[in-house]
């Protein structure tokens, strides 16, 4: 991968590599990317990909609230501690710089 | 009377939970398995029926735990508290057990020493110049120093079953889907699960049967439907000459030879699609955790600039100053393999190789019951890459990410010490065949039980 | 502008991404309220708010909307649907993927059929996929609050092949889905509070020459301003073509306020979302019992509610428009038919009277005092000549302010008709008596003078007297 792809990849992942960062990074890049080239070797003709560990299909969540005592699953949490977990928080929003 | 029976009074006895903690400090002061501690105080506790009451134990800091810290081993989230507890927690809160701490790993699970933690170093309990292997480094230090029976870990490509080798403890990585991921901050969804590691088999299966079962807050649960737990057949992977340090391969052939003597049928097996299992792995591991840590931005909690001048700006920097070089290097890759023009190349293929190592798996298990393979190459490594760089790490995650990769369950067992430090060996079961990796697991801890290492003591246990 | 200054020499091209709001009582994928309005971060969860560890659960009543949107579109519906991560930064969207459905949406291939200037138009229908929605940001000077109660709001997405012709066939097709799925109880259409959303494609080419340069238009929050934003879209890609001028791909958003598009300036960087399968939840095979369901969620489109109710009941165009605009009324009108009424009698009472009472209570027709049964009763009252039609608006709004059966309201104020000729006669005379100077005016010729009379009389009798009758008797006498 050149360093041209390099820096495509990293602004997708909203990453701003610094010039070390480049050199380092690229380089343990190029080397896996070597490595995965082995793949290639391998004829996967007629394979499908497996995208889920295990195939179960057809689990769906019944249309209730969180709060709704009759679904006996964990999903309890503390509300305070997302709100103390925000960095700037006013009057219960999230506050970000905007750009003028 | 059980191992883990004699943890139930480590905190209620107030004479004990003093002697307890310092044991605790003791330790923390040479290994550094722990991110957060705080024990409950005796009076505090409620009196509890359960099977696991009043146990402490450590849950590997990527693991959500309602109260506690949840770094994930980065600075990106250094100072975020869990707003709500994982499920596999919460399932062994119900016993009454009680979780006293949080343990080191490499940052959001990636690497095979815990050094690429952002927060602090953790370090062999057999000897402090080694790691304790990752990413569950933290996890498997604990248990193998006896400061908890039992930790939580989270294994991908083998972070719970490789730290557990290098520290002398149990480690399994149950079958995908029967332990709730739900709490478990995703690194590569379709490859990890929620794991243990303890002391001794028993403590184990019980900590397994705690944690499983179908979650209505995760929808790749199953259905757990085990597998008859019998073992006649050992399918015993055929190693190539080189691929083992001289101690693994020396612990390799010890391992052999013990199940000989516990009178199993041992099959000599060959997985051909072998070599391709780790570029597989790590393409498909790296392309998911491009999106998984997509999310830390700075934007509602974790590390962000003191000033920035757009949202675009502050996502920026929080990432960069958060992220490690390792994981930088992680979420680039998979975003590589992800793009369009390269997926069909490299994710695509992998998912296909995916199957294809399943099939090869499918075939083996219908002779064998369970087959044994090396956990890792070499014995503990010391710090840093002088030993294993970065990249060679990678690779010698083989033996591990085949489980992760087929979905079936692993454990780690203790096999031998070599020169002083353990070296584990590994045993994988078909999907759901947890019980079978317990029989053979207890039929060699009878005969061969897990090392201590020096300094642990059970003194202050009942 | 029209539309016609274009399309005379040009041939317009309009494709639309609508996303609906699904009216579920939980989000997508966490059990959060979907609800507008609240206070800020109050429905929300780690889930919703992609903290670390959270994983998505598919709610199952979206499933199902997605599924009987995709059947009412004549869809060929997925017999295996499945999520997918679409990856890209955005601050409102707390994952930085959105998880979407790309390779196997809910259904493909559809059409939709709409009327346009008397004539049926058939639309195709790319695909119908599920999403979820991002949280909202509120712009205060150079800080933006950030409100999270709309992330993961279930949405499906409706993508249609460019075959809208102009900035008004538009229009009319958006009223139209709009209709459609209130129709289908899936969304409340409401454009202007966000619940509907519309991004379109447009471009122009000389005729037969195929699509030309597409450009994509955000920011019409009304089907007024879609059509406006694409005739103005037209208008200046048209110029553009015509001075020798390239158009380029860009995104335009359009400004309400100065009735023109304005090109979006944002950093060119080439988005790549980089799609693949969500390992957090497993496909949906959808099983017969659930496609079951699905077409159980059927019900008779606008469009065939429309041309039936013109059929069956003799109505014009016009007339059915009103009726069939919202499904509920469409019954209600029916029902009131199955009473036995008469079809103008029912329209001109609904489109005037019932429509101004329940446009002062703020009311709508099904939750209004007035049933089918009280409507049919009220205009039957009517037909028998027990009661005037004056007297029946009054007891229309009586059943409105008193909620009770009209009969019961003309008994017990007794406001029945008065048809008995010697009752009538007994007061015509007891007001002619009164009113001397008058009659003998008639008598001599000023006839308009009779009108007066008429009013005394009707006066007199709280103006239940016949009018008929009245008026006949009235005459006799005078001569
Ligand atoms: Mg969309
Ligand atoms: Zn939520």
């Amino acid at each position: 991968m050149n360093k041209e792809e390099l820096l495509t990849t990293a602004s997708l992942a909203l990453l701003e590599l610094e010039e070390g960062e480049v050199d380092r990074l690229g380089e343990e890049i190029a080397r896996m990317l070597d490595y995965f080239e082995m793949m290639t070797k391998l004829d996967v003709d007629g394979l499908e990909p497996t995208t889920h560990a295990f195939q179960k299909t057809n689990r769906l969540r019944a249309d209730v609230l969180n709060n709704n005592n009759n679904n006996n699953i964990n999903n309890a949490f503390n509300r305070n501690l997302i709100m103390e977990n925000g960095n700037d928080v006013e009057d219960d929003f999230f506050v970000i710089p905007n750009v003028l | 009377m059980k191992d883990i029976d004699g943890w139930k009074s480590v905190l209620t006895d107030q004479d004990r939970a003093k002697k307890y903690r310092e044991y605790v400090t003791g330790w923390e002061k040479k290994i550094g398995s722990l991110l957060e501690w705080k024990l409950p105080e005796a009076g505090k506790i409620k009196s509890s029926e359960g099977i696991l009451a009043s146990v402490p134990f450590a849950v590997k800091d990527n693991i959500a735990v309602e109260g506690f810290k949840l770094t994930c081993g980065s600075k990106i989230l250094e100072y975020v508290k869990a707003p709500y507890t994982a499920t596999g927690v919460a399932n062994l809160q119900k016993t009454g057990a009680l979780v006293m701490g949080k343990a080191n790993l490499d940052e959001f699970g990636m690497g095979s020493s815990t050094d690429n933690s952002a927060l602090q170093k953790t370090n062999n309990p057999y000897d402090t110049s080694r790691v304790a292997g990752g990413s569950s480094g933290g996890s498997a230090a604990a248990v193998a120093a006896g400061i908890v029976p039992f930790a939580l870990g989270t294994d991908t490509g083998g972070s719970v079953r490789q730290p557990a080798g290098f520290c002398g403890v149990y480690g399994l990585k149950p079958t995908y889907g029967v332990v709730s991921r739900y709490g478990l901050t995703a690194y590569a969804s379709s490859l990890e699960v929620c794991g243990v590691c303890a002391r001794t088999v028993d403590t184990t299966r019980t900590v397994f049967h705690a944690i499983r079962g179908m979650d209505g807050m995760d929808q790749t649960t199953i259905d757990y439907d085990p597998v008859s737990p019998e073992v006649k057949t050992v399918g015993v992977l055929k190693v190539e000459e080189g691929s083992l340090s001289e101690e693994v391969a020396a612990s390799y052939r010890v391992s052999k030879d013990r199940l000989n003597k516990l009178g199993y049928a041992v099959k000599e097996i060959e997985i051909p699609a072998m070599e391709y299992v780790v570029p597989a792995y790590y393409t498909i591991a790296t392309a998911e955790a491009s999106a998984n840590l997509a999310r830390f931005n700075g934007m509602r909690y974790g590390l962000s600039p003191i000033f920035a001048e757009s949202p675009d700006d502050l996502m920026r920097y929080s990432r960069n100053m958060g992220f490690g070089e390792e994981v930088k290097t992680r979420i680039l890759l998979g975003t590589f393999v992800l793009r369009s023009g390269f997926q069909d190349q490299y994710y695509v293929r992998a998912q296909k190789i995916r199957t294809l190592i399943r099939q090869e798996l499918d075939e083996i298990f219908t002779d064998c019951d369970v087959i044994m393979l090396p956990v890792f190459p070499t014995a503990p490594f010391h710090h840093g890459q002088s030993e294993l760089t970065s990249f060679q790490q990678k690779q010698a995650d083989v033996y591990t990410c085949l489980a992760n990769m087929t979905g079936s369950p692993g454990l780690a067992v203790p096999s031998t010490l070599e020169k002083g430090l353990p070296v584990g060996v590994q045993f994988m079961a078909p999907p759901c065949g947890e019980e079978r990796l317990f029989t053979v697991a207890e039929a060699l801890e009878k005969e061969f039980p897990a090392p201590r290492p020096a300094g642990y003591s059970e003194e202050w246990r009942a | 502008m029209s539309d016609t200054m274009v399309n005379d020499k040009y041939e317009t091209f309009v494709g639309l991404e609508i996303h609906i709001h699904l009216l579920t009582e939980s989000k997508m994928f966490c059990g959060c309220k979907a609800n507008y309005g609240d206070e800020p971060n109050t429905n929300v969860c780690p889930v919703c708010l992609g903290y670390p560890g959270v994983l998505p659960t598919v709610n199952q009543k979206a499933m199902k909307m997605g599924y009987t949107v995709a059947r009412a579109l004549n869809c060929r519906l997925s017999r295996k649907t499945y999520f997918e991560r679409k990856n890209y930064f955005y601050p409102d969207m707390p994952k930085n993927y959105q998880i979407s459905q790309f390779q196997e949406p809910v259904g493909v291939e559809g059409f939709m059929e709409f009327e346009y200037n008397d004539e049926i138009k058939k639309i195709r229908i790319h695909d119908v996929h599920l999403e979820e929605d991002a949280g909202k940001m509120i712009h205060a000077g150079d800080m933006s609050l950030q409100d999270f109660n709309r992330a993961g709001y279930p949405l499906l997405e409706i993508v249609t092949e460019p075959d809208l012709k102009s900035g008004e066939e538009t229009e009319a097709f958006l009223r139209a889905f709009r209709r459609m799925v209130r129709y289908l109880g899936v969304c409340d259409g409401n454009m202007d509070e966000g619940s509907m959303k519309c991004d379109a494609n447009i471009s122009i080419n000389t005729p037969g020459a195929g699509l030309g340069t597409k450009v994509e238009l955000k920011n019409m929050n009304s089907p007024r301003f879609v059509r406006r934003g694409l005739q103005y879209e037209a208008q200046r890609q048209a110029k553009a073509l015509d001075e020798g001028v390239k158009l380029i791909q860009e995104t335009r958003l359009w400004n309400e306020n100065r009735d023109i598009t304005e090109s979006m300036r944002t950093k060119e960087m080439a988005n790549d979302y980089r799609y693949f399968p969500e390992p957090d939840m497993p496909p949906f095979c959808p099983d017969d019992s659930f496609m079951a369901d699905v077409e159980k969620e059927q019900v008779e489109l606008p469009l065939a509610r429309k041309h039936k109710i013109m059929r069956k009941y003799g109505i014009s165009s016009e007339q059915a428009e009103f009726i069939h605009d919202e499904k509920v009324n469409a019954d209600y009108f029916e029902q009131v038919m199955a009473l036995g009424a008469d079809a103008q009698a029912v329209y001109t009472w609904l489109s005037s009277d019932v429509q101004k009472e329940l446009n002062l209570l703020n009311m709508t027709l099904t939750e209004s005092p007035l049933s089918p049964e009280r409507f049919s009763e009220l205009l039957k009252l009517m037909d028998d000549g027990k009661i005037s039609g004056k007297i029946a608006k009054q007891v229309l709004i009586d059943v409105f302010e008193e909620d009770r059966d009209p009969s019961a309201i003309v008994e017990e104020k007794g406001l029945s008709q008065i048809s008995d000729p010697q009752a009538i006669g007994a007061v015509i005379e007891k007001v002619m008596a009164a009113n001397e100077e008058v009659v003998k005016a008639i008598r001599e010729g000023e006839q308009k003078q009779k009108g007066f009379l008429v009013g005394q009389i009707m006066k007199e009798t709280g103006g239940r007297a016949a009018p008929a009758l009245v008026q006949k008797i009235l005459s006799e006498k005078l001569r």
